[in-house]
């Protein structure tokens, strides 16, 4: 982009390539400062890398571990949630950035994130599921 | 006022440098995954990689321009990344099947 667009435009016109249709920038209201701008997007970021480890780690528990023994299908039940809670943490970080800016372009109060709740409920889910596993393969 | 070039002014809170360095950790974060990728199914693992420098590239280009706005094209590009790389994980989770898993070396016997 040239610096055409960003002199003197005070944020209520379409930012050239950057504005996509459902972008949540394109709303009413007025550019919120650049600090809340950069704030929401690391968030986004900080989303992102948690669904990135996620990711990775469903990834090492099924090709990394040895198989439990008597419980072949045990590192699937463990790992497979664990990569689809990252796709799931993802398109949600996703979706909660373009609410934010919203709510920050209208000057509304921030709404409240299901990530935490998702997150907690998920991964407690699992590590029951990884003491079933555990136990069940030292009854065997 | 003294110092025009305060980077307090330039840049309030040094929001813009800590947001380029968030993009930054991110793209750390896909090249690690991409190496665990490359591991396992190496055509996979470089699909990942590839993304690397896509990522790094949003971050540096983060407000040049002076004005800071949303940037939902490149947000979007970096979660339908994310969200690729978990379903590429998925396949290939579900299709490579039992492996034996990461057995450490064992000690050579004297």
């Amino acid at each position: 982009m040239t610096g055409v667009a960003g002199a003197q435009d005070d944020g209520t016109g379409p930012s050239g390539d950057e504005a996509g249709p459902d972008a949540g920038a394109d709303d009413a209201g007025t550019e919120p400062d650049a600090r809340f701008t950069f704030a929401n997007e690391r968030t986004f970021l900080a989303w992102s890398r948690t669904a990135l480890a996620l990711v990775v780690a469903g990834l090492g528990i099924v090709q990394l571990l040895p198989p439990f023994p008597g419980v072949s299908w045990g590192r699937h039940l463990i790992g497979v949630p664990l990569i689809v809670l990252g796709a799931l943490v993802a398109v949600t970080g996703y979706a909660e950035w373009v609410r934010n800016q919203r709510a920050l372009r209208q000057g509304l109060p921030l709404p409240r994130s299901v990530l935490p709740v998702l997150l907690t409920g998920t991964i407690t889910a699992i590590g029951l599921l990884s003491g079933v596993v555990l136990l069940l393969s030292a009854i065997r | 006022m003294a110092h025009p070039d305060d980077p307090e002014d330039l840049d309030p809170g040094l929001a813009r440098e800590r947001t380029r360095l968030a993009w930054l950790r991110t793209a750390i974060s896909f090249a690690a995954v991409g190496l665990a990728v490359l591991k396992i199914n190496v055509p996979a693992g470089v699909a990942v990689l590839a993304l690397v420098p896509l990522i790094w590239q949003s971050g540096r280009t983060s407000g040049h321009d002076g004005a800071a706005r949303a940037r939902p094209r490149r947000l979007l590009l970096a979660a339908a990344a994310v969200t690729a790389v978990a379903l590429v994980a998925l396949v290939i989770v579900l299709a490579h099947g039992s492996s034996p898993g990461f057995h450490p070396p064992t000690q050579a016997r004297p």
